[in-house]
């Protein structure tokens, strides 16, 4: 195997690391492994915020794959917040701009001069997450092999200037989904650069039970579940207060919320709440087999991989509207529905609970949009013709 | 209907000269009846210095609005150090910016207004990719942006921060064919279209030919060479090949004169010239030779064709020997044997091919439509 020819991906940080983009990248790289000769370059942090060097310098194996890692000169600096203000300000200057990707981190000097100088050792070059020192000033050194993974949200960050090339420079941009790529084509002008809706895949295991979930737990009734970090951030406060209030409105409602995730703020303490704490990916599944609706109170999702997972398994999905990605899949799909406040959140609950035909269409619309795109199968053959096509024109 | 369209040139005004500087005044100046055009340059008039010299702020040149921005930082003292580094020795990518920053001009206003008033652009075309405004400018601006190059078969067109410059714009403006396949072969970027440019040519002057010869008293048979006489543009072969082989007829070197020059009664160094002079001797000349290895687009060619003259040029120059198989208007020599050979058998026919093939080839209305295209897709 491995004829496809020779890859480097560059990641702010690899390994065992939390976060959606590295843990993207890694299961990418996984499923790439049986087509390419694969190396990684990233740096020595494990910690998105700090970044300091907790990794030796060099290289090292992850999953069989040999990652380079290089030093990082420079973390997230005392005065970020200023800088980010600064950069944040219509008036910005071309100064401030500089002073905040720098701000931000990871400044990997050594990292952009190996691109410059082993460009043409790799027939393509993935590059994750625009914003970071690494792509935002790497993908200029390789752009006749650069392939774009720009996980971009609607973020102020994405209106500087300095962007702008990393939109335009590369050879091809995968995109986790389609408003990704709409967002990212209104606001840069680049729909000249080839492009595909790529994503992850999922992997919905074969043996799933939702009663060994429930007999294990000891969870009867209706299950509303909420998978990943348990954080204000992601809507958690609200979504406590609007299940509190809805089981609370004297009309005898029947249901548990079922959390699992790490806990990250309290989590309010009563009955009809079970914080199961970080799931096995074996319970993760049973408990979305068991679950009757999925919830996703986060207003700042872009491509969720818990939405992908609970269509996967057939799940309706309940996403809050303020997250225009997640809404513009639901409805895509036929797997959500969306609210926008608590009387939306009781209503539709009401619905969805009472419906069980509801609830299968809802899921099987939701599956079979994840079985069309989202699946392994379809990334790597995707990622592979997408780098073919990278050969082909440095050829 | 077109937007205002912004030319940025690292120099700009009556008194600058330059290969790409002229073109992209011509070029401004052929833009302004048709469309609102302006131009950001700097306040410098020399291109090695940088120094100040024309006032920063708005003024207007032949009716256009040029913003002149403040060179902060010129040539540094140390230049050729770091230019031998990254040019001859290993370095590193930061050795590459270092170099870009101590070439100059280092002009940060001007890149602020791209910044900051870019977008107010329906296009920009940026000329030259070697200095900080284009290198720097153009990838604020990459959805609206025009490279005209002018690129060279040279180290620097290699360094690492270069690279994007020639991915990032919507079309790029070459000089030549030769131009865009070096280009194309050197950067695979292909995804961008380009257009062929050329350049439109002043009407030539009317040369007296025999008032030339009189003047300086040659008869018989006459070959001249135009421009800097130097060793950078190869007459230091070409002489000493005259000298050595001694044909019958006269080489006139018309230029400023930058080397030694042995002393022949057939090599006759007149220095700068007016041009009335220039086209006195074109009209007096059996050929004019350009043994010039570098050339970007040999406008002296294109002058001796304009005149009427056939050309003798070296055949390793790709630019002059591309021009002279297109057009038919001269001869190329790979060896002494065969510069003697064009010399022997040089004639006018050649030169009245190399007159058709200018004005069709030259032809302004050719240039103003290529450079619509360039623009429509800029705006597209």
């Amino acid at each position: 195997m491995t004829t496809d020819g020779t890859l480097l991906v560059v990641a702010q940080r690899y390994g065992d690391v939390a976060g959606g983009a590295e843990w993207h990248a890694r299961e990418l790289v996984r499923h790439l492994v049986p087509h390419f000769r694969i190396k990684v370059a990233t740096t020595t942090a494990t910690d998105y915020w700090t970044w300091k060097n907790d990794l030796p310098i060099g290289e090292e194996l992850v999953d069989g794959v040999t990652v380079r890692r290089f030093p990082v000169d420079r973390g997230r600096a005392r005065d970020f917040r200023r800088r980010e203000r600064a950069a944040f300000n219509p008036g910005r200057s071309l100064e401030d701009e500089r002073r905040f990707i720098e701000a931000q981190g990871p400044v990997t000097p050594d990292l952009l001069e190996y691109v410059a100088s082993h460009v043409t050792e790799y027939d393509a070059i993935l590059f994750f997450t625009y914003i970071y020192y690494p792509t935002a000033y790497g993908v200029a050194l390789a752009p006749d092999r650069a392939i774009l993974v720009p996980t971009a949200h609607d973020e102020p960050v994405l209106s500087l200037t300095t962007y702008r090339r990393v939109f335009h420079a590369p050879r091809a941009i995968a995109y986790n989904t389609a408003e990704e790529r709409d967002l990212v084509q209104a606001r840069f002008g680049n729909e000249r650069v080839p492009h595909e809706v790529v994503g992850v895949g999922v992997e919905r295991p074969a043996d799933v039970s939702g009663d060994r979930f429930r007999n294990g737990f000891g969870i009867g009734g209706p299950i509303l579940l909420y998978v990943g970090r348990v954080v204000p951030s992601k809507g958690c406060d609200r979504l406590f207060s609007d299940f509190a209030r809805w089981k609370d409105d004297g009309n005898g409602h029947r249901g548990t919320l079922v959390v699992l995730g790490k806990a990250e703020m309290p989590i309010p303490v009563r009955p009809d709440i079970r914080h199961l704490g970080y799931a096995r990916d074996a319970d993760k599944w049973d408990a979305y087999d068991a679950a009757d609706v999925v919830v996703m109170p986060s207003r700042l999702e872009s491509l969720s991989i818990v939405a992908l997972e609970a269509w996967s398994a057939g799940k309706p999905l309940l996403c809050h509207a303020g997250s225009a990605v997640l809404r513009s899949m639901s409805r895509r799909s036929g797997g959500g529905v969306f609210y926008r406040d608590y009387d939306e959140f009781g209503a539709l609950l009401d619905l969805l609970l009472g419906d069980a035909g509801l609830r299968a269409t809802l899921g099987a619309g939701g599956r079979a949009f994840v079985d069309r795109t989202y699946t392994w199968p379809v990334v790597v053959q995707k990622y592979r013709d997408l780098i073919a096509e990278v050969r082909v024109r440095n050829r | 209907m077109s937007g205002k369209v912004l030319v940025v040139v690292q120099r700009y005004g009556e008194e600058v000269t330059g290969g790409s500087e002229s073109h992209a005044r011509m070029l401004v100046e052929r833009l302004a009846p048709r469309y609102p055009v302006e131009v950001a340059t700097t306040n410098a008039l020399d291109y090695w210095t940088w120094a100040p010299h024309y006032a920063a702020g708005t003024a207007v040149v032949s009716g256009v609005p040029v913003h002149r921005f403040a060179v902060e930082r010129g040539r540094s003292a140390d230049y050729k150090a770091i230019e031998r580094t990254v040019m001859l020795e290993p370095h590193t990518l930061a050795d590459e910016w270092t170099w870009i920053e101590q070439q100059g001009p280092h002009c940060p206003g001007l890149l602020d207004h791209l910044h900051r008033h870019g977008t107010t652009y329906s296009s920009i075309i940026f000329y030259t990719y070697i200095y900080g405004p284009t290198v720097l400018g153009l990838p604020l601006v990459p959805e609206r942006a025009v490279l005209i190059p002018t690129a060279h078969d040279e180290t620097a067109l290699r360094l690492a921060p270069y690279r994007a410059l020639f991915h990032l714009p919507r079309a790029i403006g070459f000089l030549t064919p030769e131009e865009r396949a070096l280009v194309r072969r050197t950067f695979r970027n292909d995804e961008v279209p380009d257009e062929v440019l050329g350049t439109v040519l002043e009407t030539p002057g009317v040369g007296d030919g025999a008032a030339f010869r009189a003047r300086y008293g040659i008869d018989g048979r006459l070959f001249v060479y135009l421009g800097q006489v130097s060793e950078g543009k190869g007459v230091d072969d070409l002489v000493s090949w005259w000298a050595g082989a001694s044909p019958d007829a006269t080489l006139v070197l018309a230029g400023a004169v930058r080397m030694p020059i042995p002393e022949h009664d057939r090599i006759r160094a007149l220095g700068r010239v007016s041009e009335r002079e220039k086209w006195g001797a074109l009209a007096a000349a059996d050929a004019l030779i350009l043994p010039s290895r570098f050339e970007s687009l040999g406008i002296v060619l294109l002058e001796a064709w304009q005149a009427g003259v056939p050309v003798i040029v070296r055949a390793d120059n790709p630019v002059t020997a591309g021009q002279v198989a297109r057009s038919g208007g001269g001869w190329t020599y790979t060896s002494a044997d065969e510069l003697g050979a064009a010399v022997r058998g040089a004639d006018r026919a050649r030169g009245a091919r190399g007159q058709a093939w200018v004005a069709r080839e030259y032809a302004p209305e050719r240039f103003d439509a290529a450079l619509d295209r360039l623009i429509a897709w800029a705006e597209a």
